[in-house]
């Protein structure tokens, strides 16, 4: 009987991830954005799962199917940058770090003092990326504390430039409406108010000649 | 005093308030005028709140098409509008800030009625249903607080409702009793669950809308029958018409709330004031995190309610109901110097509060 060479790689790759190390949250990293930015932070901000990928829940490991299996173990083995993996346990900004870092380099950044580790890992991210499109880099969303993949989480003041540059046609154009609107009301409630005067001493005068 | 002439003491009362004879468009619209002084702002205070509410009508019309009221699906359903619908986001940011703008202008508006003596006769009635407004516009925030069902809603939400079983505990015999039957005639079950966000969601989008509707019906027909108060002791300035100049001043000021608002939708989203994990979906499974809180507008009371014991809180809420209920009648001589001080103390307070009650709660308690 022949093997399935896909199930026979999977299993290959299963095994050597094993080998490699156990797999286990970082939870160093999530206190130290914590302590850089102040601001409560939790698993999420990479993993699937906001607990971390221990467990049996949707997005931890013990909830995983065959495939994601696959996927994983090639994530974790994924030691150099651009490896383009896709961890079933990790968000689209924890597989970003893995893909532009390698895990080679987030360990080297664990091994790391906290008070330094955020901001090594900023320095090492690519600049330029902004996965939720707020606005707002994800290097600094990351020293803020904030989530790279929700819109609606960033800094006030940073979203609030970054969403009225983004939308101030839309707001010129709302502030003109809003004028011609009240424009408009002002001609037609003057005009109503002197028509109902002009009614009023037209009745005076018929009233008069009575 | 026989039973005919109490029924024509309370006729004679009760014309005095509320003059029928004065409904018609000239009285109400044709002939009003209004005073013209320093404190004329006070006026428009009372036509944003009414706007922030007609916004908060349409736009939570508008949520409610998508909004699921069950704990599985609350959560997700709120994020299915942010994230899919198309306008949702903005929608639902309109929503949020359009309730704490609501809230705000409100109380803005009972401290300039009040430094006005807004409520002297025959204005009682005008006040006391605005303060029943005030009541019901924090019913408001705080039923519609748990409907997005995430983990500051949920915990802020079990807090409040342990707090009144806990009054209880300072009340005698059978009335000990009380505060647990009504926590649980709010919550529905044992915990916060499934029937609490029905009676919550019931509350916010019909029983608490009926109820404004009535109250904030007879406030503004009274507000009309009436007529402007004179608002200050010295002679105003000069009287305005109300149709159509103060009303197109009026809608001006709309006018500027409503970009304020629109800005603030687009540009700022609300949520952007809180961490983000305290926005996850509720888990009955987890522990409460870190930073649960009220919404800014119970600031006032909450921090108090941190740092010294119920007994005190409850005595001075109580106070401060009755207080605000019984305006017309307490401060009946008080002359309008005095109440503006009063006023302007009340004002320091709630900013306080709100601003750096987190800094004084820390300052306290280390």
């Amino acid at each position: 009987m022949r093997s399935n060479p896909f199930t026979a790689g999977s299993t290959a790759l299963v095994v050597l991830a094993v080998v490699a190390g156990t797999a286990r949250a970082y939870p160093e990293f999530q206190k130290s954005i914590s302590q850089t930015s102040g601001r409560l932070v939790n698993c999420a901000m990479c993993h699937m799962h906001s607990d971390g990928p221990e467990g049996t829940a949707p997005g931890q490991i013990g909830h995983l199917a065959a495939a994601e299996q696959v996927e994983f173990a090639r994530a974790r083995l994924a030691f150099e940058p651009n490896a383009n993996v896709k961890s079933p346990i990790l968000n689209r900004f924890g597989n970003h770090i893995i893909n532009s870092l390698g895990k080679k380099q987030l360990l080297e950044i664990k091994a790391m003092e906290l008070s330094v580790m955020t901001r090594e890992l900023a320095n090492r991210l690519p600049k330029d990326s902004d996965l939720d499109g707020d606005g707002i880099s994800d290097v600094q969303e990351l020293l803020a504390g904030t989530h790279p993949l929700i819109k609606s989480d960033g800094r006030p003041w940073l979203l609030f430039k970054a969403n009225l540059a983004a939308n101030l046609v839309q707001i010129v154009l709302m502030l003109a409406a809003t004028v011609l609107g009240l424009w408009g009301l002002h001609h037609l409630l003057h005009g109503f108010d002197v028509a109902t005067c002009a009614n009023d001493d037209d009745d005076d005068d018929d009233e008069t000649e009575t | 005093m026989n039973v005919k002439e109490t029924l024509r003491t309370a006729e004679k009362y009760l014309a005095e308030r509320l003059p029928v004879e004065k409904m018609n468009y000239a009285s109400m619209v044709q002939k009003k005028e209004v005073p013209v002084h320093p404190l004329s702002w006070g006026y428009y205070m009372g036509g944003l709140a009414m706007f922030f509410f007609m916004v908060q009508i349409a736009t939570g019309l508008m949520l409610l098409f998508y909004y699921q009221p069950t704990v599985s699906d609350a959560h997700a359903s709120v994020e299915y509008i942010t994230e899919q619908v198309p306008a949702g986001a903005l929608v639902r940011n309109v929503h949020a800030w359009a309730s704490s703008l609501m809230i705000g202008s409100v109380l803005v508006h009972l401290l300039t009625a009040f430094a006005m003596k807004a409520f002297d006769k025959p204005r009682e009635m005008t006040w006391v249903t605005g303060v029943l407004l005030l009541g019901i516009t924090f019913a408001f925030g705080f039923t519609g607080y748990l409907l997005p069902w995430h983990q500051i809603a949920v915990n802020a939400t079990k807090i409040g409702l342990q707090t009144i079983e806990e009054v209880g505990g300072y009340l005698p015999g059978a009335m000990a009793e009380w505060p647990r039957i009504a926590k649980e005639i709010i919550q529905g079950e044992a915990s916060v669950g499934q029937a609490t966000l029905s009676r919550f969601f019931a509350l916010h989008v019909i029983i608490l809308p009926l109820a404004i509707f009535g109250v904030l019906g007879f406030h503004l027909v009274s507000v009309q029958l009436h007529g402007m108060c004179k608002g200050v002791d010295e002679k105003p300035r000069r009287m305005e018409k109300f149709f159509p100049t103060f009303l197109l001043k009026d809608l001006r000021v709309w006018g500027v709330a409503f970009m304020l608002l629109f800005i603030l939708g687009v540009c700022l989203p609300f949520e952007s004031l809180f961490a983000y994990p305290l926005f996850e979906p509720f888990d009955p499974k987890g522990s409460t995190p870190d930073g649960i809180k009220p919404e800014w507008y119970f600031f006032w009371v909450y921090y108090p309610l941190e740092l010294l014991p119920l007994w005190v809180i409850l005595l001075g809420t109580t106070l401060l109901a009755v207080v605000l209920l019984a305006t017309p009648w307490i401060f009946k001589n008080t002359n309008r110097k005095t109440l503006r001080l009063l006023a302007i103390a009340a004002g320091i307070y709630l900013l306080v509060m709100t601003l750096f009650g987190d800094n004084i709660y820390h300052l306290f308690k280390g």
